[in-house]
């Protein structure tokens, strides 16, 4: 194996705010366009047209990367990896409460 | 390297239908699934429960295991038989096999050595990779504790890419790159390095690199986007008559006025001594009125003394 080290990087911390376009979404949470059109419908992402582009706030990223696993690794559909990734959300917000006190 | 029992892994016979191999991973996968189990070993075990699949799934890589014959037992050393040729199952496939999560460049989450020695692992990166074009964008997670979230840090990562050598060989080629993570990134947030994503191959723009930060638990504060909550204890006389104490937040210590008829669970907030962002979160101090135990005359009478003298029903509407 080749080894090569390179200098200290700056890291651009995406936020509320910034968008990515769809197409880089679908490569890195490894999903087809379609597959993103659908959460969309279901209201698990916002998305918007730019300039022809089309784009999905980079806040999206987690949620698309595991609703798209659970579909993958489980054979559900998307309603159902939708569900489970918000029943798996309240879940971890009462565990929050209950964990507060 | 260790033998394998793929059939084992997945509880099933050797003699399984295809149906009764794919019900017992879908069983096995919603129960290890990472990002869904509590289990202890969850995501070694989902692995494991991938890699048995991706076997005997399929019919031509199943065959090709079967045929190392049934005497083998899980963890026995092993060494493919002279003149194998497994790996031509996997590269018949190789255009649609996978890692686990398309993160194996990255994360080591590549399938075992038993695994790649049977049906070979550079398989897995060359499809593809012959046409010029752009790099892809990459992805891969950064673990943070709350402490490196609130300062900002320097991480060094290992990434690695394949890369079509002129003879049409694949080599993995390993890069090591030290990357500065801002303060006030949270959970779950993502982090573009660009330009670090896969090299492209020819004349394309190399892809960039995706970071999505995850912060682990923190034994004494609990994060919710850029807040924090820390429980405090206190006692009953500072809850009924107020008192400076000090808290700790990520910062440090600060001192803090409790104020008078505070009670137990309420929640007092520091404004912007959460996690550093455009705008800060807050931390809310949550507290706990701890009571003195009655186990001497002494604490007995002054609770004695106020049951007589407070006249107080503290389920009274």
């Amino acid at each position: 194996m080749v080894r090569v080290t390179t200098a200290v990087l700056e890291a651009h911390v995406l936020s509320e705010g910034d968008w990515i376009a769809a197409a880089q979404v679908c490569q890195l949470c490894r999903i087809d366009p379609e597959a993103v059109r659908e959460f969309a419908e279901l209201g698990l992402v916002t998305s918007r047209q730019t300039q022809g582009e089309w784009q999905l706030p980079a806040t999206a990223l987690p949620r698309l990367r595991i609703v798209s696993r659970l579909m993958r690794d489980l054979g559900v559909n998307a309603s159902g990896a939708v569900l489970a990734l918000e029943l798996l959300e309240r879940i971890r917000q009462l565990e929050r409460l209950a964990g507060d006190y | 390297m260790e033998f394998r029992d793929y059939y084992k892994v997945l509880g099933v016979e050797r003699s399984a239908t295809a149906d009764q191999v794919k019900t017992a991973y879908r069983r096995l996968a919603r129960r290890y699934h990472p990002d869904v189990s509590k289990e202890k070993d969850a995501e070694a075990r989902f692995k494991e429960t991938q890699e048995a699949y991706e076997v005997l799934k399929d019919p031509q890589k199943r065959a090709a295991y079967d045929e190392l014959g049934s005497d083998w037992k899980s963890g026995q050393q092993f060494r493919p038989p002279p003149g194998w040729d497994g790996a031509a199952a996997g590269h018949a496939r190789r255009a649609r096999s996978r890692g686990p999560d398309g993160d194996a460049q990255f994360t080591d989450e590549q399938f075992s050595d038993f695994f790649s020695s049977l049906f070979g692992a550079e398989a897995r990166h060359a499809a593809g990779a012959r046409r010029a074009r752009a790099g892809r964008d990459h992805h891969a997670r950064v673990e943070l504790d709350l402490e490196e979230a609130f300062r900002g840090t320097t991480r060094t990562l290992e990434l690695r890419h394949p890369e079509l050598k002129p003879d049409g060989s694949v080599e993995l080629r390993s890069r090591t790159v030290r990357v500065n993570i801002p303060a006030g990134v949270t959970e779950g947030q993502l982090v573009r390095l660009a330009g670090q994503g896969e090299p492209a191959a020819g004349a394309g723009a190399a892809g960039d690199l995706y970071l999505e930060v995850h912060i682990q638990p923190h034994a004494q504060y609990q994060l919710d986007g850029r807040d924090v909550t820390v429980s405090f204890a206190i006692a009953p006389w500072e809850a009924a008559l107020g008192a400076a104490v000090t808290v700790p937040t990520l910062g440090g210590a600060v001192a803090m006025q409790i104020p008078a008829g505070a009670q137990s669970g309420q929640k007092l907030r520091l404004r912007g001594r959460g996690l550093p962002g455009q705008p800060a979160g807050d931390q809310y101090v949550q507290l706990k009125v701890v009571l003195p135990p009655a186990d001497t005359p002494q604490a007995q009478a002054l609770y004695e003394e106020m049951r007589a003298k407070l006249n107080f029903n503290p389920r009274a509407t």
